[in-house]
Parts: structure tokens; C-alpha cells; sequence
């Protein structure tokens, strides 16, 4: 390395001056992994509760979590492996998985996945696909759910609307039902469900939407964005959501999930930390699959990948694979979903081990219908920009087919880089 | 209107690079003490500016994603940043925000200084005091504060305007409006240290200057003209590059307000070099473009270098 | 003397009141973000998404406040933001001054060339030069250390550009009649030049302190170690999952954080907003 050539006269000496050296040999002992995660919530206490648990397990390796934001871990994550100051393990959102992979900043996990001690044998099989970069696993999931309808209860009863929509068509005219415009200003003061236009939650509302008409976004590497599907998908919503005025417009994922928690939105869609959030501002919820679309009953789904980084020693990558099975193994993977209240990981948990939890009961009986979003995907970034471009102008009102084609072209671009 | 009487050349603000030297003791003598005096700040800014700058030059080059791998590749990311219509896009926010900014910032700055140096206004130490606060509260806070206030849904400001008649709509949305928006925030928060800075070059103009020109007849918009104004072109020369930087360099308060949306209608320069370096990995090319901004920025801050040191050179 | 002033009067007395409504309406707009950041800091979470939104609480509570302690290690992360800018700030302005001096009052070889040189690294974005100033921090083995947060900081250019032109601005008869009496640099640089800019170095002083005390990037980067933290890195972990921020939360995460700085400004606004500029020597 280039840059420890600097260290020579002057900073040697301030190097001298400096309080504690880091790194050092970890060949003896017992092996220490520090893990970052952004488990902020009764998630992030759980999960204490499992690496301490393992701790107390074993006597040679010791995990030292590390909680930080999502958004902290992407900030940061760079510059401490860069100078070798990185985390062992690190769970991060899934679609940012590849793009770390591809650059090299974590372990290959393929034989761990090989290895039947590991417990990946029955995971949820597009959890899995989440961990995939050009036909290698680098990650575990930590959480797979697919994207659901969160709806309050109240506002329902009040409408007298008794049946939760199974189609798109219900699902709009419920909307209609549940939008309320008081002083007839024509900005309603209550909206039947809130539809982000941009920045949607896990940014997957509207490829929920185009899987539902039988659209796609990218398949085996090619864009496929500009298909009639897509385009017949753009002009319902965006007519429903204008013309019906059921949603409010240029809201982004965070301004729907507040909106919700208002009481000023009768549906949302969102993920399961929307359970405690609507208990949190007293709002009666109850959580539904996204009604089907003409073609299919799907949705997006959020995922957390765990992933070993390049920072490990084989004795700490081998520690950290330990952990990960620990972590996967059938007690462990109840006990994570009942206390995060994402539904299990594995399809072998029977659904009446989860039935005590009502959230992860309901979202394990959808959890099937969830596809991992962009998987494989290097240049998310560029490909999910294009997306919030074209759903934020559609619903503005542009054309759809051009907007469609300028979407296709940029996605397509960002697959070749 | 006749400057005789007006006696400017008694006092000469230093100039931003010049400067008057009377020499004492040998020129090897003065450098040696200079040294001295030079060397804390020369190591600190040497290890910790200067070789990070030198270090992402090198990268500028390569394909490096910060985890060891990197290939030399040349000008590749060089080429990538002159025809790349991301930034290009990116280039022309800078400027639009730096045309929004900079005069808004300078301009209000002056106008409240000028207010607040003459004697006459009540409330003096209140108002200064006032219009400093909003520096002391960090880019975060602030546009965390400001997106609040102007949410459509709830913002406090919104509510206010729409019962004034106004609609304000969704600004932050709005392609149109949501870079002026950022802009403002900006303006808020900084505009508050140009105007001390500019109450401190009021205060070194000598009294004696205006009595002069007020015994000579002229009227305030002359005093200003002739007297404050060239007086105060150094602190202009100051406070414009400083805030020219400042808007060139703006992140802060776009990455918290709009992450550079309405789809990329507020994506500037460093939110590019941000998502380049930091969400795709390609510190080669995030170097590239942050060394093209530096040479944008330097050769900018020579342009009004030159343009202040002339106006002070028509004064003598 | 007496039609001077009465003419005087009669010029400025509307345009003060004009001046002066301008100004009341310009410090409420200013002051309206401080205020909603003051008043939401109190206000029940029912209220904070409220529509109609008000100013005040309704029913004013101290549960924000009670959550930003339970949920961040508060007193630490003030203790390392006063550790951090407040190191910076000392070392910062004693090492930015001896430079400035040098730049400003010895005619060394190069000097201009140096001034340009400093100035210009001010216009790399901080952004570019993160991640090799965070290797080299890593190499010199300081990450997580108050010597690895502060030291990278410890002189700046904008420090030594603003106080160099304080420092021009001070005449220069008085360092000549001191270097008659064969007085050393030094001593001229101590008890002439510094005690006479005490007002600039006050002002550098300020904005060294607020700037340090409110960057995000650079203690959210380099501190792995969240006890390491500042407090306005610490903001972030108020986030919730999704990205969800709780806006009575985080009002009051950010008034506690900003309130230092604002009664430090206040106690020392006085001397600083009334003197700034005279050099001392008028």
C-alpha cells in the first residue's frame, strides 16, 4: 500500500503520540466480530438477545453488535473497509447487497450454503435470490416480507366499507369510499390510500403495481420497463390517483407512512414496523395482501441481507458463518420472527410456531407472493432513480409511453456500466 | 458631483493578495522565521488536506471502489465526467444554485448591515443579535426544520399562506420550486456570518470619510455609492468568494430536504460526486469530478479576484 | 452643528420606521424555524401531525425530551461534541493565527504562492478527500480517538485566510518601532498583533467552534464507535426504521443540541457583535 509510505517523519512521530494502536494479531484467543446493523427497534433487542445467546454458547467467539441507521451503514461502511477498520458482519437493505459484492467488499458465501450444518437449506427461496451476484451467494437474509396493505380500521367502519378490496378495481372504489372532501375545496381532507409517487417504502410500491399486471422491471439483465403491461399500469393509477383524487400526489415513502399515522390516510402501503407505528399514534390497523392485480397476486418485498465483509480472517470468516447459522437454526429463526415481527425465514417454521404474533401471522400467510426486488442488480441506484423519475411523471400527468421509453434507456444503461 | 473633498486615499483596506512590506533583516532571515511561524499549519494542512487531495488525484485515474482492487484506467473517468448528461445536468443545478444563492446570501447580508451599522435604528443589538442565530444551527437541523414548516400537509407556513390565499403547494416536489427552496434554507442559515462579516468592514470605514461627504452635499445613495462601496470591496471580495464556494459545495441541506429530487431537479455537483463515490462505489470517478469542481471553483475565485482588484485600483 | 442634525433627523426618521418594520419582519421569518424547533420539542406526538397546525402545544409534554435521553448516550456524545469542537477550535486558532502572522507581516519568498495554494484547497469538496483522509487517520492508528477526530481539523484554511486579512488590516507603525527595539518576531506576534485582534479571533473562534460543533459527515464517518460520537451525528440514530423521523423527537434532539451554541452566542454576542470590527487600535 501506497499511503503507508507517508509514514515517515513527522507523522510517525504524531503516530508515536497517538494513545492506542488498532488491529494486531487475533491468531490466539478467542475471536472477536464486531456486526453493524440498523436494528433500532424491538428487532434490534431480539437480536441482542440472539448474539448474546450465542456468546454464552461458545467460549471462542465473541459478536459485538454495533447499532446504527440503514442509511449510517451505507455512509460508513466505504471508508471503514477502505482503511481496513470495517465491521466482520454487516446487515444491510438487500438491494445494495450486489453492489458491495461486485466491488469486492464481502466473502463469498457459496460454500457455507453448500454446507448442511449452515441451516439455508430451507430458506425462503427469493430471500435467497436477494444474496445472488452473478450466480454467487454473499449474503444471508436477515428479514424477507413482501410489501402489504396497512389499513385503519376506524376509518373503515366509518365509511361502512366491510370487505377488504381483493382487486384493483375494489381496491380503487374502497379508495373512492374512503376519500373525503368536507368543505368540497377540492383538496380532500381524508384520502382513501396513500400511493407514493417516488421514494416509496423498501422503493417498492410501483414494482408491486407492475407485477401485478404481469410487468416486469428487469429480467435476466435486459430492461423490460417499457412494456404495455407497465404502461396500462402507469395510466390506471395515475387516473385513479388524479382523476379520483384517492391518493394525495408528490408524496414520498416517509410523507405516506406520517400521513397514516395522522389517521389522514385510510390505507398505506408499507412494511411491519407500520404495526408499531400506527399502535404508537392509536390508530386500529389491520394488515392485508395487496389486492391482486389482473395478472398476478404479488408484491415487492423488503429484505435485509447479512453479509460477511473481506475485513475477516478465515478463523473470524469461519466465526462469522458459525454465527450465521446460529442465527438461522430453527429456535433462533422463531424466536427473530416473533420478536421482529417479520414472518419467518425459513419455509419449514409450521405457521402455528408464529401464530401468537398476529402481524407475523398475517404476513407469513402472504410471504410467498413477495419477489426480491432488482436481485443481482449492481447498479440499483441509477436503475431505482429511473423508476422514481418515471412513476413521479407519470402520476404528474406526462406521457406515458415516452416516459416509459426514457425509463428503458436509462435502466438498461445502468445494466451495462 | 465633484470626489475632491472626499479624501479616500487617506485610508486603503488591504488588498486580498497583496499587501504593503516594509523589509527588515536579510530575506533569508525573514524565510527562516517565517517557517516557524508557518510550520503548525503547514504539517496539519500537509497530512490532512493535502495528501488526501494528492491521494484522490491518484484515484482520479483508476477504477478504484475502495476495497483494494483498482486498475489504472487512464483519463476513462476524465472523458465520463465531460459527457456523462448526469452531470451535466448536475453542472447546470450547481449554477443555477449558485446564481440563487450567492447574490440572495451577499445581497441581503449588505442590506441588513448597512440597516444595522447606522446608529439610528432601534433595537440595533436586538436585531443583530437576531439575524446571527440561524448560523449557530447546523444544515441538518435547519432543513429539517424548513421542511416541516412548509410540508403541504401539515407545515405550519403552508397553513399560513394558504390562509393569506397564497398556495404554496408542494415546493419541495416541485420542479420548478424546490431549488429555490433548498436555496433559501441556504441563504437562511449562512447569510447571518456574511452580514457580520460585512458589519466589521462597515465599522473600519473611517466616520470621518462620510462627515467629509455630507459637509460636500451628498446624499446617502451618493455616500453609498462613492464612499461604502468602495470602501467595502475587499469584505465583498471576501464574502463573495466564500459564498461562491459555499455554492459550490452545497450538500447538506439538499441531501436532507429533497436527496437532489424532484426527479434529479436538485441533484448539484457534490450530491453527484456523494452517489458516486458513496452508493456506487466508483471513488475514481467521484475524484474526477470533484477535481474538475476545484478547478471550476479556482478559476472562479480568480475572476473575481480580478474584478474586486480592479475596482479597488480605479479608487487610487 | 444644530441645522446638521436637525437636517439629519428629518432625512432618516421615516426611513427608520420603514427600516424598522422591515427588520421586525425580516428577524420573525428568521426566528419562525427556531421557534417551531423550540415549541414542537414540547408538543405530544397527536399534535405534531396535526391538522390544523399551531405554533404552540396544546398540551405541552416532556416526553420528547425523556426519549432523546433514554435514547441516546445524551451526556456523553455532549461531552465528545465540546471535547471535538472545542479542541478544534484551540488548536485551530493558534495555529491559523502563527500562519496568518507569517503571511500577513514577514515578506518571505513564495508567500503568494503559498496564500493561493492554502485558499485553494478550500474548493475540493470535503466529500473527495473522505476516504483517503480516513485511511491515513486509520494508518496513524487514531480511529476512535479524540486525536483522530480533532487533529485533521486542527488548522484551516479559511482560518488562516480570515485572520491573515485582520492581521494586514493592523497598522504596521507599532511593529516597526517594537522591531526597533530589536523586539522578537514572536513577542511581536504575542503581545502586539494578537491581543489587537482579539475581536477577529473571537469571530474565527465562533465559527470554528459552530462549524465543527455542526458537521454531520466527518463524525458520523469516522466514528465507528458510536460513544465516540458528536451530538449532531448522534441526531441520526433518531431516525426510525424506513426512515421515519419522529418530528417531536428529533425537534428536541436538535434543541438540545443547538442550545449550547445558542447561549454561548448570546453570552458572548455582546462582545462579539459590537466589536467584531474594530481592531483596537481606533
Amino acid at each position: 500500500m501506497t499511503r503507508t509510505r507517508i509514514l515517515t517523519g513527522v507523522a510517525a512521530t504524531l503516530a508515536l503520540m497517538a494513545a492506542g494502536c488498532s488491529g494486531g494479531g487475533e491468531d490466539d484467543g478467542p475471536v472477536e466480530l464486531t456486526f453493524w446493523h440498523g436494528y433500532s427497534e424491538a428487532d434490534g433487542d431480539v437480536l441482542e438477545e440472539i448474539v448474546a445467546d450465542f456468546n454464552a454458547s461458545q467460549d471462542d467467539i465473541t459478536i459485538n453488535t454495533e447499532l446504527k441507521t440503514w442509511a449510517s451503514i451505507d455512509d460508513t461502511l466505504l471508508t471503514a473497509l477502505s482503511a481496513g477498520e470495517g465491521p466482520g458482519l454487516v446487515a444491510m437493505p438487500a438491494e445494495r447487497l450486489p453492489v458491495y459484492a461486485s466491488k469486492g467488499a464481502f466473502a463469498s458465501l457459496d460454500d457455507f450454503y453448500a454446507d448442511e450444518s449452515s441451516n439455508t437449506a430451507n430458506l425462503v427461496p427469493g430471500a435467497v435470490a436477494m444474496e445472488e451476484v452473478e450466480g454467487e451467494k454473499f449474503g444471508v437474509p436477515s428479514g424477507f416480507v413482501p410489501l402489504a396493505v396497512y389499513y385503519n380500521t376506524a376509518l373503515f367502519d366509518a365509511a361502512g366499507v366491510t370487505e377488504f378490496p381483493q382487486t384493483w378495481d375494489e381496491w380503487v372504489s374502497a379508495s373512492k369510499q374512503l376519500t373525503v372532501d368536507e368543505d368540497g375545496d377540492g383538496t380532500p381532507e381524508q384520502y382513501g390510500v396513500v400511493l407514493p409517487d417516488h421514494a416509496t417504502v423498501a422503493n417498492g410500491l410501483w414494482p408491486s403495481l407492475f407485477y401485478g399486471n404481469g410487468g416486469d422491471i428487469v429480467d435476466g439483465g435486459t430492461a423490460v420497463i417499457d412494456s404495455p403491461e407497465n404502461a396500462e399500469t402507469l395510466e390506471f393509477w395515475s387516473s385513479a390517483i388524479n382523476a379520483d383524487q384517492i391518493s394525495p400526489t408528490g408524496i414520498d415513502g416517509i410523507g405516506a407512512d406520517e400521513l397514516f399515522s395522522g389517521g389522514k390516510a385510510a390505507m398505506t402501503v408499507g412494511g411491519p414496523w407500520m404495526a408499531s407505528i400506527a399502535a404508537e399514534n392509536e390508530i386500529d390497523y389491520a394488515i392485508a395482501p395487496l389486492p391482486a392485480g389482473p395478472a398476478a397476486q404479488a408484491a415487492s418485498a423488503i429484505g435485509i441481507s447479512m453479509a460477511v465483509t473481506v475485513d475477516t480472517s478465515d478463523a473470524e470468516q469461519a466465526a462469522a458463518e458459525e454465527f450465521l447459522a446460529y442465527f438461522l437454526n430453527e429456535e433462533n429463526s422463531v424466536k427473530w420472527s416473533l420478536g421482529s415481527g417479520w414472518p419467518p425465514l425459513r419455509t419449514d417454521i409450521p405457521a402455528d410456531a408464529v401464530a401468537e404474533n398476529p402481524t407475523v401471522a398475517a404476513l407469513t400467510e402472504i410471504s410467498a407472493t413477495g419477489r426480491p426486488l432488482l436481485p443481482g442488480v449492481v447498479n440499483s441506484v441509477d436503475v431505482l432513480t429511473a423508476i422514481d423519475e418515471l412513476t413521479q411523471r407519470a402520476v404528474a400527468g406526462e406521457d406515458v409511453a415516452t416516459l416509459l421509453a426514457e425509463a428503458q434507456a436509462e435502466i438498461q444503461t445502468a445494466l451495462d456500466d | 458631483m465633484s470626489a475632491d473633498h472626499v479624501p479616500v486615499r487617506r485610508y486603503r483596506p488591504p488588498a486580498p493578495l497583496g499587501g504593503r512590506r516594509r523589509a527588515t533583516g536579510s530575506q533569508s532571515g525573514r524565510n527562516a522565521k517565517a517557517l516557524l511561524f508557518l510550520t503548525p499549519a503547514l504539517i496539519i494542512l500537509g497530512l490532512f488536506v493535502v495528501w488526501p487531495m494528492i491521494s484522490a488525484l491518484r484515484l482520479s485515474f483508476t477504477d478504484a471502489s475502495g476495497f483494494g482492487r483498482e486498475e489504472w484506467v487512464g483519463l476513462e473517468n476524465y472523458v465520463k465526467v465531460f459527457t456523462d448528461s448526469d452531470v451535466f445536468d448536475a453542472v447546470t443545478n450547481t449554477a443555477l444554485y449558485t446564481v440563487l444563492f450567492t447574490p440572495t446570501a451577499v445581497i441581503a447580508a449588505l442590506g441588513l448591515a448597512l440597516l444595522l451599522n447606522s446608529p439610528h435604528m432601534p433595537f440595533r443589538s436586538f436585531f443583530r443579535t437576531a439575524l446571527f442565530v440561524p448560523f449557530t444551527i447546523s444544515f441538518a437541523v435547519a432543513a429539517f426544520a424548513w421542511s416541516y414548516l412548509i410540508d403541504p400537509q401539515v407545515g405550519l407556513l403552508n397553513y399560513w399562506l394558504r390562509g393569506m390565499g397564497v398556495q404554496m403547494g408542494n415546493v419541495l416536489e416541485d420542479p420548478q420550486l424546490a431549488m429555490p427552496a433548498v436555496a433559501f434554507v441556504a441563504v437562511w442559515k449562512l447569510f447571518g456570518f456574511y452580514f457580520v462579516i460585512f458589519l466589521a468592514g462597515l465599522q473600519d470605514i473611517p466616520s470621518s470619510l462620510y462627515e467629509a461627504a455630507r459637509i460636500d452635499g451628498a446624499g446617502p445613495w451618493a455616500r453609498l455609492r462613492r464612499i461604502t462601496l468602495p470602501l467595502l470591496s475587499n469584505t465583498m471580495a471576501f464574502v463573495l468568494i466564500f459564498a461562491t464556494i459555499a455554492a459550490l459545495q452545497t450538500f447538506d441541506q439538499i441531501y436532507v430536504m429533497t436527496g437532489g429530487g424532484p426527479y434529479g431537479h436538485t441533484q448539484t455537483v457534490v450530491m453527484e460526486i456523494y452517489e458516486s463515490g458513496f452508493r456506487k462505489l466508483d471513488i475514481g470517478f467521484a475524484s474526477a469530478l470533484s477535481y474538475v469542481l476545484l478547478i471550476a471553483t479556482l478559476i472562479l475565485s480568480l475572476v473575481q479576484f480580478v474584478f474586486f482588484g480592479r475596482r479597488e485600483k480605479d479608487l487610487s | 452643528m444644530s441645522p446638521r442634525r436637525g437636517n439629519r433627523l428629518r432625512e432618516i426618521r421615516p426611513g427608520t420606521v420603514l427600516a424598522t418594520i422591515a427588520l421586525v419582519v425580516v428577524s420573525a421569518i428568521v426566528l419562525l424555524p427556531i421557534a417551531i424547533i423550540v415549541f414542537t420539542a414540547f408538543k405530544p406526538a397527536v399534535e405534531v401531525n396535526a391538522f390544523p397546525p399551531s405554533l404552540l402545544p396544546d398540551a405541552w409534554t416532556l416526553d420528547n425530551v425523556r426519549e432523546v435521553t433514554s435514547e441516546l448516550p445524551f451526556a456523553r456524545l455532549m461531552g465528545n461534541s465540546f471535547l471535538f469542537a472545542g479542541g478544534v477550535t484551540l488548536f485551530a486558532l493558534v495555529f491559523d493565527s502563527l500562519a496568518a502572522y507569517a503571511l500577513a507581516r514577514i515578506d518571505f519568498t513564495g508567500r503568494k504562492v503559498l496564500l493561493v495554494a492554502i485558499i485553494a484547497t478550500l474548493m475540493i469538496p470535503f466529500q473527495a478527500t473522505l476516504i483517503p483522509l480516513y485511511q491515513l487517520v486509520a494508518d496513524l492508528g487514531w480511529v476512535n480517538t479524540y486525536t483522530g477526530l480533532i487533529a485533521p481539523r486542527a488548522a484551516d484554511a479559511f482560518g488562516i485566510f480570515f485572520l491573515r486579512q485582520f492581521f494586514l488590516a493592523l497598522p504596521r507603525d507599532i511593529d516597526s518601532a517594537a522591531r526597533m527595539d530589536g523586539a522578537s518576531e514572536f513577542r511581536l506576534f504575542r503581545s502586539i498583533v494578537i491581543p489587537n485582534a482579539m475581536p477577529a479571533l473571537l469571530t474565527l473562534g465562533l465559527f470554528t467552534f459552530v462549524n465543527n460543533w455542526n458537521d454531520l459527515l466527518w463524525p458520523l464517518v469516522f466514528t465507528t464507535d458510536a460513544e465516540m460520537g458528536t451530538i449532531t451525528s448522534g441526531l441520526t440514530l433518531l431516525t426510525g426504521p424506513s426512515g421515519i423521523v419522529p418530528h417531536g423527537v428529533m425537534m428536541a434532539g436538535s434543541l438540545i443540541a443547538i442550545l449550547p451554541l445558542v447561549i454561548a452566542f448570546l453570552f458572548v454576542q455582546r462582545r462579539f457583535i459590537e466589536n467584531i470590527a474594530t481592531t483596537g487600535l481606533k
